[in-house]
């Protein structure tokens, strides 16, 4: 046998010529700085929601999706609150209440909340009479939402990741603006074709901010 | 870092630097993010939306997820190779001892993440998510045993957190010794061998232990004479001593039978007995040998001395397994295993026929035998009457096995696992253990 229990080597154990320097580095263990961004995104996900639901529809398409955006966001919130209990590798032999725990928290992880969330907040906003400044406000707090999920489930420094879309956060406000502005310009027509040609004309000018901006 | 996270990392830094780390170019395949699916979904939605119900508001929606997406160009399907490090401070560690996986990766570029997955039986002891280039999991491994430790994801995020690459290490195998018992004291035959040893024997030699004066005879070595005594009497006198002898001590394990929770089991408590005798009787300088009986007959290392005797003998435990074979059979063991005039030291909980007549057996042959008895547990009280009969009929045969053992002059101590084993071996360890036929 060549080697020795950790405990007694203590002592006498010398690094060797390349070792990694491994150091604890950003433990999520930083109870605060997780729990501040699971935060965020539970009331981002709420503000998102109670945004587009007033002023309350009674239709049954704008119930139907109002419920539907709760369920996924509770659910989203739900999913980053439980993400660090570990998923035990087998499930033989479990007491009932451990097994419905295990299959709830799979379905939690499984599907896909968020954008579940997004569909049916946007399908919300569309029952809504034609608002363009709320809708513009609704993407802000959307693509917020997305950003917070993705920090909280990914431990990433928010600063870090922030800093470098600021640029693009820029111009997009600024095409948020601009598509909100497209809605506001009356139609120089009457009927469908005027309003598909907006439609088009915002899309123009995003696609075309894509292709200029540098990357 | 905050204070309060240094105190908590102080104890993983405190094990040291890790041992045999193995670096290896790993491939790194790269597809888009979730995050990215759900910029994908925001954009898609908006847009179809923004068409549907020829709102350019919507189409203003899509454009900032949109730009991101744009900007970052997902890289789908491209391979890069990584070079990473995996290393454990220790493979063998003892019950209950922390121990740490270290894993870094050259890479200055992505954002890297590191995920422990604890396998089976293994309890972590620090976040098991650690974000940057290199990460210190510690964890520890609460039962004996060897252990697959897991494995370690690395999930690899571009500038725009996009494009994300991940890849899984299976971590090695570590062998975890049963935690020794607390043993200080020993217990020593009357009848040493021959052997230049440490234990003070009857008869007289050269070690350091006085015994007596006699008279001086020629021969005698100048330097023990006692010059008060032979003064006083008017005759030389020269101080005897007692010699100094090594036994030969076999360790006797009894895993056919394992019964009690896990980790305070009858086979638990026997291995971390064992475990302490033999580095009590080796520190002592005896010669310590073991045998295991169990699934398939008894396995066993004969005696021998040193610190490496030690980690041979942990070793042969850790094969220990439960069960008993169909037809299987205690043959004599050979005398390598069992030398003549050797302290048996059994560690059973008594439950298995033929163990007991296989102790029987050698206490017939004039072995001095010492049992400690690891039963910690009893079938559980119920009501019914069949239940409660059947209770006082196993007790009442476990008080006639012990008993039978005691009248053929085997002395059976119980132990519980967690006073040190000097307590229950203290009256055979107090003065030397007299073998009779």
């Amino acid at each position: 046998m060549n080697e020795i229990p950790a405990s007694e080597t203590q002592a006498s154990a010398t690094p060797p010529a390349k070792t990694p320097t491994a150091k604890p580095l950003q433990p999520r263990a930083g109870v605060a700085a997780a729990a501040g961004s699971r935060l965020a995104t539970m009331l981002l996900g709420a503000a998102c929601v109670a945004w587009t639901a007033t002023p309350l529809l009674h239709t049954g398409l704008a119930q139907t999706a109002l419920t539907v955006a709760i369920i996924a966001v509770v659910a989203g919130a739900l999913r980053i609150a439980l993400i660090d209990i570990p998923q035990p590798e087998d499930h033989f032999f479990l007491p009932g209440y451990l097994a419905a725990w295990l299959t709830f928290l799979s379905i939690l992880r499984v599907l896909a909340w968020e954008e579940t969330a997004v569909v049916a907040l946007l399908w919300l906003e569309i029952q809504h009479p034609s608002r363009p400044w709320h809708t513009a406000a609704l993407g802000a707090a959307l693509l917020a939402y997305l950003l917070a999920t993705h920090i909280a489930e990914s431990g990433t420094q928010p600063s870090t990741l922030l800093r470098r879309h600021v640029k693009l956060f820029i111009v997009g406000a600024c095409l948020l603006a601009l598509g909100a502005g497209f809605a506001m310009i009356p139609a120089a027509s009457a009927g469908a074709g005027s309003a598909a040609l907006r439609v088009l004309a915002a899309l123009a000018v995003i696609v075309a901010a894509a292709l200029v901006l540098p990357a | 870092m905050s204070p309060q996270n240094d105190s908590a990392l102080r104890p993983a830094a405190s094990l040291g630097a890790s041992s045999q780390a193995q670096a290896e170019d790993v491939l790194i395949t790269w597809r888009p993010s979730r995050h990215a699916r759900r910029l994908l979904t925001l954009v898609a939605a908006a847009l179809l939306m923004a068409l549907l119900t020829r709102n350019p508001a919507l189409a203003g929606v899509a454009a900032p997820p949109l730009l991101i997406l744009g900007m970052a160009r997902v890289r789908k399907g491209r391979h890069e190779r990584l070079g990473v490090r995996v290393g454990l401070t220790s493979t063998r560690l003892y019950e209950g001892e922390p121990v740490a996986v270290d894993v870094s990766a050259a890479d200055d570029e992505h954002d890297l993440r590191w995920a422990f997955n604890p396998g089976h039986g293994i309890e972590p002891g620090s976040a098991v998510t650690v974000n940057g280039p290199a990460a210190r999991f510690t964890f520890e491994v609460p039962r004996w045993g060897k252990r697959g430790v897991g494995s370690v994801t690395l999930t690899l995020h571009d500038q725009w957190h996009l494009a994300e690459g991940r890849v899984t290490f299976p971590l090695p195998f570590v062998d975890c010794y049963p935690s020794p018992a607390v043993q200080r004291t020993e217990v020593v035959l009357s009848k040493l061998p021959n052997r230049l040893g440490e234990h003070r024997a009857r008869v007289p030699g050269d070690g350091t232990e006085f015994t007596g004066i006699r008279e001086f005879v020629p021969g005698d070595r100048q330097r023990a004479i006692n010059w008060p005594a032979s003064t006083r009497r008017g005759r030389l006198q020269v101080n005897t001593f007692a010699a100094e002898r090594s036994q030969d001590v076999v360790l006797l394990v009894d895993a056919t039978t394992d019964v009690g929770k896990p980790g305070e089991s009858a086979l638990d408590l026997g291995l971390r007995g064992t475990a302490g005798a033999a580095r009590a009787y080796l520190n002592g300088r005896d010669r310590v040998g073991v045998i295991t009986y169990q699934w398939g007959g008894a396995h066993w290392l004969a005696p021998s001395l040193g610190r490496r005797q030690l980690y041979k003998i942990i070793d042969v435990l850790l094969n220990a397994d439960t069960g008993y074979a169909r037809g299987a059979v205690f043959s004599r063991l050979p005398r390598a295993a069992l030398p003549p005039g050797a302290l048996v030291v059994a560690f059973s909980p008594l439950l298995d026929g033929r163990f007991v007549e296989a102790l029987r057996d050698m206490r017939e042959r004039g072995f001095a035998l010492i049992v400690v008895d690891v039963l910690n547990i009893e079938p559980p009280v119920r009501r019914r009457f069949a239940d409660t009969a059947a209770r006082r009929i196993w007790l009442m045969e476990q008080q006639a096995i012990r008993f039978s053992l005691r009248e053929l002059g085997v002395p059976v101590v119980p132990w519980d696992g967690v006073t040190p084993l000097d307590l229950p071996l203290a009256p055979y360890t107090r003065r030397p253990l007299v073998t009779r036929r």
